[in-house]
């Protein structure tokens, strides 16, 4: 899962991903990031993420969405 | 029957006492039999499209979660006979037969509310351009359709439960009553708020007990509501009529006002209707989502947005926007710019292309005439200039040495909003894209002289008026301020229950003696209704 890092350290270098919870509560994921985001994640893991997941606890932290790669991977 | 007539509280009062009196587990069946009855005085037929709403949704629904439930079983009978890609298979052709079941029943509730809401303008644009191209003067008449009550309200809301069931987000109801219930419930089909079956359900089906406490603050927001709606909107809507029909009558200060005015009334308006039908709904003891979060205090096009019509924005954002944003052909066609224009484009596509779909379709909501295309789109144009002149702003506020906490900033941001979008307003009240635009532009023209006599008189807006008008704008706006640290009736209702009786009997005197009537009054109709 670094490559998970790679992609957010990609969109945001400055975040600490290891501690940060709120990427989209407070706002520091606009709405740019989380697309562009989508699209790395679809590519990287080949996974469908469709708009029922495109909820704020989803993305918050690298950890939710580590979660949710592995959510769906498994379906 | 109008949210603001005496027959409505005649009606609710009726329907408050049945409710209380019957036993809990009743009463949801009082609140849907009101319901129709409601909906029934509005045109007895009009009830046929909310039953053929309710009824295709309903089963549309039930079908997507049977299969579920089916699935479900059949991987779990089958859980050591199926390998991972046997397993994805199923589930993806499962998948499949869903959404067209949820493609049929969108596309058969879109159909109709279009049909309803555009076959008329259709016609009379293709009977325009006909006889302009060919000289045809043969018309194709136009069928009249009357839009039902609501219908765009209650066919968003049965749309976005049935996506909900498809999403596996909420269990599809299987009383069909019941569902019937979530679409029709009387004070919000209207004109909203549009609510979701995951909150809604609850606050309809559970348990409720009678608490004074909460009658007491449902009144309030009545009578809140009906002070916007009363006291403002209708009493401005006058001047606001007269000085856009006649604008070449009038000189720009007077229409700078109209425009003024116009932000207030529109609020008043349906900010007030919405105050009604959540306070009638907590007479029920049923909370309804909030649509308006003091949009005036915004400092930012985005952050309006997300405060006005806020269900019809979270609507329009889970259920057209986050499709679009993340659908697999946006996210290569992103991926395609990337890649051949550059990152900077290929970044934008996939966020403006959705967002342009979505301002016209919120255009097309409120109406099925051109300007209200335009002014969807001229919110969209601000709101991706506000997005690409971000980073500048922030360079000047540097240079200047200025903070985003700083009072004058918030202030002057305030400021800047609240004109913006008031003046993209004028296309609610005009009557063409062209006539918006000459109204904005005389706005800036002939400021040589202004006379208060002449919104005394011509403009309809005798000194009295004029004077209570802005009296409780600074009421609402002072109200709106102090909102901003917690509620002002939660804050009441802790006092004891004198002083809370004697707020409410003097609020109502207030809407009763600055009430805007008069001899044969009948209360403006709400402007969303319509659309």
């Amino acid at each position: 899962m670094d490559e998970l890092r790679e992609i957010l350290e990609g969109i945001h270098p400055e975040v600490d991903y290891d501690t940060e919870t709120g990427l989209i509560d407070k706002r520091i994921f606009d709405s740019f990031d989380v697309i562009t985001l989508v699209g790395e994640l679809v590519d990287t893991f080949d996974v469908e993420i469709t708009a029922e997941q495109m909820i704020p606890e989803n993305f918050n932290s690298m950890e939710a969405i580590r979660n949710l790669i592995e959510r769906l991977s498994d379906e | 029957m109008s949210l603001i007539s005496v027959e409505f509280l005649f009606f609710c009062a009726f329907v408050l006492l049945l409710y209380y009196l019957v036993k809990d587990r009743y009463r949801w069946i009082v609140l849907l039999l009101s319901s129709l009855v409601f909906y029934c005085l509005a045109g007895p037929k009009y009830v046929l499209y909310l039953l053929f709403s309710a009824t295709s949704v309903y089963t549309g629904a039930r079908l997507i979660d049977r299969m579920n439930d089916t699935r479900d079983a059949y991987l779990s009978e089958h859980k050591d006979g199926l390998n991972r890609e046997e397993k994805k298979a199923y589930k993806a052709s499962v998948k499949k037969k869903q959404k067209r079941i949820l493609f049929l029943c969108v596309l058969a509730n879109v159909l109709v509310l279009f049909t309803l809401k555009y076959l008329d303008f259709g016609i009379a644009y293709f009977n325009y351009y006909r006889l302009l191209i060919t000289g045809n003067t043969n018309l194709v008449p136009q069928p009249g359709l009357i839009l039902p009550l609501g219908i765009s309200f209650y066919t968003f809301q049965s749309l976005g439960y049935v996506i909900d069931v498809y999403y596996g987000k909420v269990k599809s109801e299987r009383n069909y009553f019941r569902f019937l219930l979530f679409i029709s419930f009387f004070p919000q089909v209207v004109q909203g708020p549009i609510s979701r079956f995951s909150a809604l359900q609850q606050e309809l089906f559970s348990e409720k007990r009678f608490e004074m406490e909460r009658i007491t603050s449902g009144l309030y927001r009545i009578l809140w509501g009906l002070f916007k709606k009363l006291i403002i909107a209708d009493r401005l809507s006058s001047y606001v009529a007269r000085s856009a029909a006649f604008r070449m009558d009038y000189k720009g200060p007077y229409l700078l006002l109209c425009i003024f005015f116009y932000a207030f009334q529109i609020y008043g308006d349906f900010s007030g209707g919405i105050d009604v039908a959540i306070g009638v709904a907590e007479l029920f003891g049923i909370r309804l989502t909030e649509n308006f979060e003091r949009p005036f205090f915004s400092k930012s096009i985005a952050e309006y947005w997300r405060r006005w019509h806020i269900t019809l924005g979270t609507w329009f954002r889970d259920y057209i926007f986050y499709p679009l944003s993340v659908n697999k052909g946006i996210l290569n066609l992103g991926k395609w710019c990337k890649k051949h224009l550059g990152e900077a484009v290929g970044k934008r596509v996939p966020v403006y292309l959705p967002m342009i779909a979505v301002w016209a379709l919120t255009g097309m909501w409120h109406g099925s005439e051109s300007k209200f295309i335009v002014w969807g789109l001229l919110n969209c144009t601000f709101l991706i200039l506000g997005t690409e002149f971000e980073p500048l702003s922030k360079r000047i506020m540097e240079k200047l040495s200025l903070r985003e906490d700083m009072l004058i900033v918030k202030l002057y941001r305030i400021f800047k909003t609240f004109w913006l979008m008031a003046f993209l307003r004028v296309f609610d009240f005009v009557k063409t894209p062209k006539d918006g635009f000459y109204l904005m532009a005389d706005v800036f023209k002939r400021w040589d002289s202004f006379d208060l006599n002449e919104i005394y008189t011509t403009l309809l807006l005798p000194k009295e008026e004029l004077i209570v008008a802005l009296i409780a704008i600074a009421v609402l706006a002072a109200v709106s301020t102090i909102q901003r640290k917690g509620s002002i009736r939660a804050k009441i209702l802790t006092k004891n229950a004198w002083i809370q009786y004697a707020g409410l009997i003097g609020l109502a005197a207030v809407v009763l003696i600055f009430g805007s009537y008069g001899l044969g009054y009948d209360a403006q109709s709400f402007i969303y209704m319509k659309f």
